[in-house]
């Protein structure tokens, strides 16, 4: 097969993407028709390379020195990711174009979306840490554009975003430098390291970069406001899905081919702190939202921890959850953003307090939620449920307890809040204040989408072999982390252990929190988590995150180096400018002064100046110079 | 065409074309104007026929006694051709951006005899293989930058320029001290029969203060924001594209392609391109007058420059060349934009301004492309080359310096973002400040085609690559300096 298919999925989005651009507004329907030829045409040879066996399809063509070439290699990792990507992209295409129509400024959002798919399959793509920055960096300009099309502030939105994912991408560039200088080359398949040294510091950077594309806390605070400032198809179609593959997909790249992560090795505890802080503390925060969009936007990050914690245990069986934690966040936290849009669309609010009884109006819906739902927490026999599964009995492998017992609390609150929102939502009575009172079904442009990635949640989970065994397990093939587990490598057969047990303990707890939370709310179910709200550290800590005491844009941009740099400009750059405009004209002033002294028109000073200077020249000559 | 008439008709055109200026605008304005923009084209030009004498590998040499003892002695190599190009083809665009802004004011016949002039001694500068020679050429560039800083007369207006002046001319004068150093060492100004020497630190100490009074680069920089006072088009051209690199050509010609440097000195050098990249970029986040706060950039971004050439290593070099073209180009288009800024707002201040993407829409969108190009986001060729720089760096094992390189492109995205965010978004804070339209066509074009020139600059980064490392080739070629380098490190 030629190599060259490898750039269609790359530049007909980018092309798609810069024609939106440029056409003319008359053209009805034109940026929606070209959005789904595009994204069915990246579909169709996103399927061909996946197809293509052997060492996969490679591209390289010189670019330019330094050994920066462009070099794609579709092996079986990126051609996977490239698929599910793929797959994304089509059906947001046919949900964007429904939500969209007749917004403002919708064809802006189709040029960025187009753009941003041709970017990522890129940066999925590439084999060449600068082709691939080239490709990933690009993304913050479109990122930029597309949150910024939102609300009148969206803008501040788009401006926090861009720093903070611009934080996390120079320390991956960093991280990248480092790599090259110890390793002599950018051919990212041709990068072998021990984490140790300047080479931990390469990973731990690189390692940031990656999280934070996904989401991962400390990096993950625009995400939230994202989901109240953005359009809601971004919020589906980069927090919660491509970013995702993005993040984690080149976290397998950096941990399992660059680096390898031992069990229980200083960089696999790093990693698999990160990802329990991140699933308990966001999850906490998600507990207690009262707007539809941004608890779910809270569970994109939580998520993300599980699915870093997976790969930070270095066992096979979390890493393989890892992974299939990251394609079944994808499925369902796609679904529901998708369904969010549809209440917000339809019912006119996201807010819950205004929601309730939509099940009976807005049915399907109302269906494709609860699949995604239950998947998202864990619940037989959804996908989600044998991804954590095996994330779980990874981290009991890895002998820390603490590691699983985190992403148990995490599922506990997971289902809670999901309860919470679902019953506030589609449950109990309609609410007087929905702005409009009718709601049903949008159209099938938006159900289908919908629907059908809700049906994947299923069929991931029922049939849980079929992806852990064609697209997962494959990534870990040929690897040096499966020795010593020649025997386990059958993660699809499914052991009902204790683990399984707590698990479904934990969703049990999460049923008896709910019902006290509504029952303590007098039946309204969006007050349910109140109760945990209000415990008394709980409520301090709760009340600082409101006041975003714990957002690193806040304290560290806006406090710590705005700071800084008044400091600096007032000291260094004020002071060196007072050295001339001050100093210097001063001590000009006064040497002047003194020699206009001497200069005071008397022929008797004068004459006193060439005698004394004529003296001092025979002394010269008379004593120095014989 | 040989290449020594192409190398004459580069320095010669403007410099003897720039006194035909004011008397062609004695009979016609328009008709000067056109001069004006013809013998820019007619330097850039000129510049490029000079590529094949670049690209074929040799170091093309030109030498002419003028009298009392002093060779006009000319290189033609892959360094100074780059430079020459690349100054030249932005200088002509400015000249053109100019016609529009500077047809309302008084004094034009002088503007456009400096400006070509300006152009004229830059091009002498960067082909001078002299150091007297190139003294020379350096205070005629600080006199011209001196008037056309004083462009408005007033009394503010003109301290400052007679700051500017001050600070360049005494460096250069410290410069010149170290020249004389060298030559009592040597017995010679001409830098090809000098190249491999090593110098002492006293000598790269002075040379060093000449560069950076020149590059305003800390602690010499705060004539730079000063300038601000200027008319737009002539900010553009000493920030962006000429002036101050004129001290980074001169960095590299002196300390990368003639002599050897002390080991330590190569780490100092480094380390102050870092302090001043860092403290500009600092003093930015606070500033609120937009072209204040460009002006640091630049002495920020030059930092970034003298970096890459500290390094002393293919890849850090050639990053800090191809650095001074996207940083020209985005820079320029910068300024440029904020020229149509200040024209139609009538105000510097930023926090007065707001949402003026709806009154200016390609100005903005052009704007926000050059922020990206300068902050270092690909696909825009700011990226590959603050990339290669900071690679560079580390090459040198300069780990920590690298790491605070990285820190400081995070800077300067929250400064320019900041500022992009307050001129362009939201509501106007000052209602007195009204802006219904874009500047003149010529000038939105200006500015539109260095921001397209930025993205072109990255997706076909091959092709000022490739220049480059010709320009790479010569100035670190020498096989007699890697000798003395390797026993040196």
């Amino acid at each position: 097969m030629n190599p060259n298919i490898l750039l269609i999925p790359i530049l007909v989005p980018i092309i798609a993407g810069v024609l939106t651009f440029i056409l003319p507004k008359s053209v009805k329907w034109g940026k929606e028709i070209l959005a789904l030829i595009a994204t069915a045409i990246t579909m169709y040879y996103a399927a061909v390379i996946f197809k293509a066996g052997g060492e996969g399809l490679r591209l390289f063509v010189p670019w330019t020195s330094f050994g920066i070439n462009f070099d794609l290699w579709a092996y079986h990792f990126p051609k996977f990711i490239l698929l599910a990507a793929a797959g994304f992209e089509i059906l947001l295409a046919l949900y964007t174009a429904s939500f969209m129509d007749g917004k403002e400024r919708s064809k802006e959002y189709f040029a960025y979306f187009l753009l941003t798919a041709g970017l990522a399959n890129g940066a999925i793509l590439s084999n060449n840490f600068v082709l691939m920055l080239f490709f990933w960096e690009s993304l913050l300009a479109t990122l930029y554009g597309m949150i910024s099309i939102g609300n009148k502030e969206a803008f501040k939105t788009a401006t926090k975003a861009l720093v903070i994912s611009g934080i996390a991408d120079f320390a991956m560039i960093l991280g990248i430098i480092f790599a090259w200088h110890l390793s002599g080359t950018l051919t990212m398949s041709e990068i072998h390291l021990e984490p140790m040294g300047l080479g931990a510091a390469a990973f731990v950077l690189m390692g940031l970069g990656a999280m934070a594309k996904a989401g991962a806390m400390p990096f993950h605070t625009w995400i939230p406001d994202a989901a109240i400032d953005a359009p809601l198809p971004f919020m589906a179609y980069l927090p919660a899905a491509l970013e995702k593959l993005l993040g984690i997909y080149m976290l397998g790249r950096i941990s399992l081919e660059m680096f390898t992560i031992h069990m229980n090795s200083s960089m696999s505890i790093f990693l698999m702190a990160i990802g329990a802080i991140t699933i308990v503390l966001a999850v906490m925060m998600a507990l207690v939202q009262k707007d539809y969009k941004k608890l779910l936007s809270f569970h994109a990050i939580s998520q993300v921890g599980y699915m870093i914690l997976g790969i930070g245990t270095g066992v096979p069986a979390g890493i393989v959850g890892g992974l299939f934690h990251m394609l079944n966040h994808a499925m369902y936290k796609c679904t529901l953003f998708l369904t969010g849009g549809a209440v917000e669309k339809q019912a006119g609010t996201t807010e819950l307090k205004k929601l309730g009884g939509l099940f009976k109006l807005m049915p399907i819906t109302g269906v494709a939620f609860w699949v995604a739902a239950f998947a998202i927490s864990g619940v037989p026999p959804f996908n989600g449920f044998f991804s954590k599964e095996l994330v779980f009995h990874g981290a009991v492998e890895t002998g820390k307890m603490i590691f699983p017992i985190a992403a148990w609390i995490g599922a506990i609150f997971t289902f809670a809040s999901f309860l919470k929102l679902g019953h506030a939502t589609y449950f109990g009575q309609q609410s007087s204040e929905m702005p409009n009172k009718a709601p049903k079904d949008p159209g099938l442009a938006m159900t289908i989408p919908m629907l059908v990635i809700a049906l994947g949640c299923i069929l991931f989970g029922v049939y849980s072999k079929l992806p852990l065994k064609y697209l997962i397990q494959p990534v870990l093939e040929g690897r040096a982390i499966l020795e010593g587990h020649a025997g386990h490598m059958e993660f699809w057969v499914f052991h009902l252990n204790w683990i399984v047990w707590v698990s479904m303990a934990c969703l049990v707890i999460a049923w008896l929190i709910h019902q006290y939370g509504v029952k303590k709310g007098q039946g309204q179910a969006y007050l349910a988590s109140e109760p945990i709200h209000n415990l008394p550290v709980m409520h301090t800590l709760y009340d600082w995150a409101e006041a975003r005491a714990f957002d690193i844009y806040e304290w560290f941009v806006n406090g710590l180096l705005k700071g800084a740099a008044w400091t600096v400009f007032k000291v260094v750059d004020r002071g060196i400018d007072a050295v001339y405009e001050r100093l210097i004209v001063f001590v000009g002033g006064v040497a002047t002064g003194v020699l206009k002294e001497y200069h005071n028109g008397l022929y008797a000073n004068y004459l006193a100046w060439v005698v004394g200077g004529f003296a001092l020249l025979v002394i010269y000559l008379a004593v120095l110079v014989k | 065409m040989g290449w020594e008439f192409s190398l004459l008709a580069t320095i010669l055109v403007p410099i003897i074309g720039a006194f035909t200026l004011p008397l062609i605008g004695l009979a016609s304005k328009p008709g000067r104007n056109a001069w004006a923009v013809i013998l820019g084209l007619a330097t850039t030009f000129f510049a490029v026929t000079l590529l094949p004498a670049a690209f074929s590998g040799e170091t093309h040499v030109f030498q002419r006694a003028i009298g009392l003892g002093v060779d006009a002695t000319f290189v033609v190599d892959g360094l100074s051709v780059f430079m020459a190009i690349a100054s030249a083809l932005i200088s002509t665009l400015i000249i053109i951006y100019s016609l529009g802004y500077i047809k309302d004011y008084h004094y034009q016949q002088e503007y456009f005899l400096m400006v070509v002039l300006f152009l004229g001694a830059m091009m002498g500068l960067v082909f001078s293989a002299n150091l007297i020679l190139m003294y020379v050429f350096w205070e005629i560039t600080g006199i011209c930058s001196w008037r056309l800083i004083g462009f408005f007369r007033d009394k503010e207006v003109v301290i400052k320029a007679d700051k500017a002046f001050l600070v360049t001319a005494g460096g250069a004068v410290f410069m010149l001290l170290g020249f004389a150093l060298v030559y009592a060492k040597t017995g010679t100004f001409n830098m090809l029969d000098m190249r491999g020497f090593p110098i002492g630190g006293l000598a790269v100490a002075l040379i060093t203060m000449g560069i950076f009074a020149k590059s305003a680069t800390l602690p010499f920089h705060t004539w730079l924001p000063d300038a601000g006072v200027a008319p737009t088009p002539v900010t553009a051209l000493l920030h962006a594209a000429v002036l101050v690199k004129i001290g980074v050509y001169a960095f590299a010609r002196i300390f990368n392609y003639t002599f050897v440097i002390p080991g330590d000195w190569q780490t100092y050098l480094m380390i102050l391109g870092l302090i001043s990249a860092m403290v500009s970029a600092s003093a930015a986040l606070i500033e609120t007058n937009i072209k204040r706060i460009l002006a640091l950039s630049t002495v920020s971004q030059i930092g970034y420059i003298f970096m890459g050439l500290a390094a002393f290593n293919t890849i850090g070099v050639a990053g800090a060349l191809l650095f001074i073209l996207m940083h020209g180009l985005a820079k320029g288009g910068l300024f440029l934009a904020a020229g149509v800024i200040e024209h139609g707002t009538g105000t510097k201040d930023i926090t007065k301004m707001g949402g003026l993407i709806k009154a200016m829409p390609v100005t903005a969108v052009a704007f926000i492309m050059c922020v990206f190009s300068i902050v270092g986001v690909p696909p825009f060729g700011g990226f590959f080359s603050k990339f290669m720089v900071i690679q560079g760096i580390i090459k040198s094992n300069h780990i920590a310096i690298g790491a605070l390189a990285i820190f400081t492109a995070l800077l300067t995205l929250v400064y320019l973002m900041r500022l992009f965010t307050l001129v362009f978004l939201g509501e106007a804070r000052d209602t007195s400040i009204h802006a219904h339209k874009e500047g003149t066509p010529t000038m939105v074009w200006v500015v539109a085609s260095l921001a397209v020139l930025s993205l072109a600059a990255g997706i076909l980064v091959k092709y000022p690559m490739d220049l480059a490392n010709i320009a790479v080739r010569d100035v670190l070629g020498n096989p007699a300096i890697h000798d003395i380098l390797g026993v040196l490190r």
